[in-house]
């Protein structure tokens, strides 16, 4: 055995899914697709359309990471470098979104906590 | 490739012989430090005159030795000098640099290559942002450290000067994130065998945490700075109301990133002091689960504080409480820290060297800007604070007090182990009571100033607002400063002249840096160390550590013992070589000279498949001797990508947050409803096959089957070029709908994320097709299927975040934005 593939091996210690498991998620990677235009041309399912697109996605999002990208066979510690930065990812562009619509327009708290801390007023 | 048996010479030769032709093509992680610290210390120079030149200006009232506009670039620059090219270089670029490998008992950082170039970058990037000076309409930019849009919009300052700032910025960036990735993946991997997490020095851990930091914070800065460029090149309106946009896009991006930059400069401050006091109180550091722990709170926090540098912008009351709760709370962890180092020295048996001196002043400094920060989290205080010179003194009290006094405690502690010689103590602590005098004198009147209503960047003043005296005690307290700082220069001096010899452990220290000769050989160590405690070089002099426990570890380097077979990386010249064709791009772009793009852009892509072909060696052998038996058993290329793939989440998610937030802002155009979901449901079926394709390749890879691996990875390729070919069909087609680039706000974000995505799909065709090249020349065999892995996992993300935009930007294209 060369030094190069007793690296390897060494290396290698996680074992990765066969073809079969890879054709498997490529069909629910299909299914889930089409099940996301069909969601944007129903009309019927317009008003939960957003909740239902951000789970089919977040379902595509989920497989080509676990299997494709074999986070459920490595490591934690690759894992938890993804998990973390898109959690960072995840706070920023929700806190954007906010900051530029509800929390920079509305009291909708504010009012009420005004209320219970200044009666008088 | 297996490493060659090498024989040990009987003295070792220090990392520092060589000729100087050495230096431009070094990768040894000690020498890069040295050029990066050799770099920043001319550059604090610079720093410091412009300082000076501030002082002067406002040493009387109405004062005319600098004019407004000139004053302007003074002090913008200062403050991009002092941040950019003096403390990161000297924490990250230096500090790290050298000690990280040492302290963790390994002989280079993971990628040595990398490093290298990231220092050429920062040289490349710190020349480009003074380049202004040499054209006629240039000039150094004047918009001040954070820029702040609209004001550097094309129309309200004109010429090249903000041009060289936004590029100069964008390279200084790149630098930064290769820094931060490599330092990461190198603690990650590499530490020495039984070097848990909980037995790193703690300047390892504030480093590693840093490196998290950079990797993360560093995104939206490059994304506003992107839209800075857009909107001065290319006629966008990112940060134009009257477009619909809003400048306030600027703030929130920049200060994603500012905030969390205190902290890149702080925590490897907090890294240093918490390794000079446990040596001069002859302790171990109080509280060190703790003091790791508050570190990762503190870097976790600073991404949710940022808001606070903007309670005058008017977000609203809850973002404003949010944001005011937030800052309250990294007071918390900052506060262990404080008293972790007090409890520290108490009872200590304490030896009052210049390094401790400067330990101890950084926690009164730092305490004194800590509590004027406090002030600042609370939004009443800090709408009268805010552009005062009250602010100014805060920061200063943070990042001199604070990081400066840090640096140069840590200047006097690793100086033997750096040049071999000792300083003088003497003219050391001479040098320490004038850089107290100087800097409390300098900066603390500037809370006076800002409470009576002195505001920030102002170039004058006039005789009867009653700030003329404690503005002239402060450019002779700046002076004293100055002069404390000279003191240094020539102790410096002096030392490489002929000062003491240092012996390898001048201050009976705890870390593993110590147990090697002053200055280290090349290869830092004969014998990998194995390590069984904290403090692992004081368990090894002294048997039973501090700990209670019998904690001996079998560190250090016997003068005769038998030695391992020891290869090193050769050097390269590509780095400087790269840098130097980014550099001509950059400059190229800003003057408009096509020739001048295209010669950079050949070097740079020149030596970027140069550095690609020269890579391997190394790496494999790393594996063998340092990341098998000690750092966790990760292969360091598969964590540094899955570090950058992270960086790139941070990334895209900023690009895909303001498309949110602008797309429904946009006044005229056509709006989202011309875009096609039949097509892109196609690119869409393509890609997520194409990633399958991928998946098959790296199967038949494992297996050894050359023939499937190249119809697999064909496959992926033919794939990725018609992902490709539907996106230039698409844009086409959009044009001719009237969407164009610069028609509205809607469509400069939709064509900066899906052409950003687009780009990265071309590199990753790029980097599978050299794949298919090497598989047909026989070089792909399965022991080489980490290469192939490698590629899959950059073009499965580039997946997942097609993935995402076919969501949220076209499938939801109805929905109504911010």
């Amino acid at each position: 055995m060369t030094a190069e593939a007793a690296v390897h091996e060494q290396f290698e210690q996680h074992v990765h899914p066969g073809a079969s498991v890879y054709v498997t998620v490529a069909a629910f990677l299909v299914v889930l697709t089409a099940l996301e235009i069909t969601v944007f041309y129903v009309q019927a399912l317009a008003p939960v359309m957003i909740p239902l697109l951000l789970i089919l996605s977040a379902a595509k999002f989920v497989l080509v990471a676990g299997f494709y990208m074999h986070l459920r066979y490595d490591s934690y510690v690759l894992t938890s470098i993804f998990g973390f930065a898109l959690v960072i990812a995840a706070v920023l562009l929700i806190s954007l979104l906010l900051l530029f619509t509800y929390l920079s327009h509305h009291l909708w708290f504010a009012v009420p906590l005004a209320r219970i801390l200044l009666p008088g007023h | 490739m297996a490493a060659q048996p090498k024989a040990i010479p009987a003295e070792y030769p220090s990392y520092l012989k060589g000729d100087p032709i050495s230096w431009l093509n070094t990768i040894d992680h000690k020498r890069v430090g040295v050029l990066y610290g050799v770099s920043a210390l001319f550059f604090m120079m610079l720093g410091g005159i412009e300082a000076l030149l501030i002082r002067i200006q406002l040493f009387e009232p109405n004062n005319t030795f600098l004019s407004a506009h000139v004053y302007n670039q003074v002090f913008t620059m200062h403050g991009t000098t002092m941040i950019f090219l003096v403390v990161m270089p000297l924490l990250l670029g230096f500090a790290a640099n050298f000690l990280v490998p040492l302290q963790i008992g390994a002989r280079d950082v993971a990628f040595p290559r990398l490093n290298a170039l990231s220092f050429w970058i920062f040289l490349s990037g710190a020349v480009f942002l003074h380049m202004g000076w040499f054209w006629h309409h240039g000039g150094l930019p004047d918009a001040g450290w954070f820029g702040y849009a609209n004001l550097t919009e094309r129309q309200y300052t004109p010429g090249m000067a903000i041009d060289f700032w936004d590029i100069g910025l964008l390279i200084l960036g790149v630098s930064t994130v290769m820094t931060g990735l490599n330092f990461f993946t190198t603690i990650v991997t590499m530490r020495a065998p039984g070097m848990t997490y909980m037995r790193m020095p703690m300047f390892v851990w504030s480093i590693l945490v840093t490196s998290i930091l950079i990797l993360l914070a560093f995104p939206p800065l490059t994304v506003g700075l992107i839209f800075l460029f857009m909107d001065r090149f290319f006629g966008t309106h990112y940060y134009q109301a009257v477009a619909g946009a809003t400048p306030i896009l600027w703030q929130h991006l920049f200060w994603l990133f500012g905030h969390p930059e205190v902290y890149i400069m702080a925590l490897p401050a907090f890294g240093m002091i918490s390794e000079i006091i446990p040596t001069f109180s002859r302790k171990p550091l109080f509280g060190y689960p703790m003091m790791a722990y508050s570190l990762i709170l503190i870097a976790f926090l600073s991404y949710g504080v940022w808001g606070h540098h903007m309670f005058a912008t008017g977000m609203g009351p809850v973002a404003d409480a949010t944001f005011a709760i937030t800052s309250m709370l990294i007071a918390i962890p900052t506060g262990i820290k404080i008293f972790s180092w007090i409890a520290t020295v108490w009872g200590g048996s304490l030896k009052m060297t210049t390094a401790f001196y400067f330990a101890l002043g950084f926690i009164v400094e730092f305490t004194i800007g800590g509590l004027s920060g406090i002030m600042h989290a609370a939004v009443p205080i800090d709408l009268q604070q805010t552009d005062s010179y009250f602010v100014v003194a805060h920061f200063h009290y943070v990042l001199f007090g604070g990081v400066m006094f840090a640096i140069l405690g840590a200047f006097y502690y690793w100086w033997p182990k750096v040049t071999g010689r000792m300083l003088s103590e003497k003219l050391g602590k001479v040098q320490f009571w004038l850089t107290v005098i100087g800097f409390n004198g300098t900066f603390f009147p500037m809370h006076f100033l800002g409470t009576w209503g002195m505001p920030r960047r102002i170039y004058t003043y006039g005789s009867g607002m009653g700030w003329t005296f404690w503005n002239q005690f402060e450019t002779v307290s700046a002076f004293i400063l100055g002069f404390a700082f000279l003191l240094m220069f020539i102790n410096m001096l002096r030392s490489l002249r002929d000062g003491e010899i240092a012996p390898a452990d001048p201050w009976d220290a705890r870390t593993l840096e110590w147990s090697i000769p002053s200055p280290p050989p090349a290869f830092n160590f004969v014998t990998v160390p194995s390590v069984s405690g904290r403090d692992a070089f004081w368990a090894r002099k002294y048997g039973t550590g501090s700990h209670g426990a019998a904690a001996v570890a079998s560190a250090g380097d016997p003068p005769n013992g038998e030695a391992e077979a020891i290869h090193m990386p050769e050097p390269s010249f590509f780095p400087i070589v790269l840098a130097a064709g980014l550099l001509l791009c950059g400059l190229g772009v800003v003057v408009a000279w096509w020739r001048l793009i295209m010669a950079g852009g050949v070097i740079l892509f020149l030596s970027i498949i140069g550095m690609a072909f020269q890579y391997p060696t190394f790496g494999q052998h790393t594996h063998e001797t340092e990341a098998a038996s000690g750092g966790g058993g990760e292969d360091l290329r598969k964590v540094g990508l899955w570090a950058f793939i992270g960086s790139e989440s941070v990334f895209f998610a900023t690009l895909i947050a303001t498309f949110m937030v602008y797309k429904s802002r946009s006044m005229g155009g056509p709006g989202a409803d011309v875009l096609e979901i039949p097509l892109t449901s196609f690119s869409t079926f393509i890609l997520l096959m194409s990633s399958l394709l991928m998946v098959l390749a790296l199967a038949a890879t494992q297996r050894g089957d050359k023939t499937w691996q190249r119809v697999w990875l064909a496959g992926t390729v033919l794939f990725g070029l018609i992902f490709l070919g539907d996106q230039a069909y698409e844009f086409t087609s959009l044009y001719h709908h009237g969407l164009g680039f610069t028609t509205d706000l809607f469509s400069q974000c939709f064509f900066t994320l899906v052409g950003f995505h687009g780009f990265h799909v071309f590199i990753g065709v790029v980097w599978l097709s050299v794949l298919l090249v090497v598989s047909f020349m026989d070089r792909l065999p399965k022991s080489r299927a980490l290469s192939v892995e490698l590629a899959g996992l950059y073009w499965h993300f580039v997946d997942i975040v097609w993935v995402v935009i076919f969501t949220l930007v076209y499938l939801m294209q109805k929905v109504k934005g911010a």
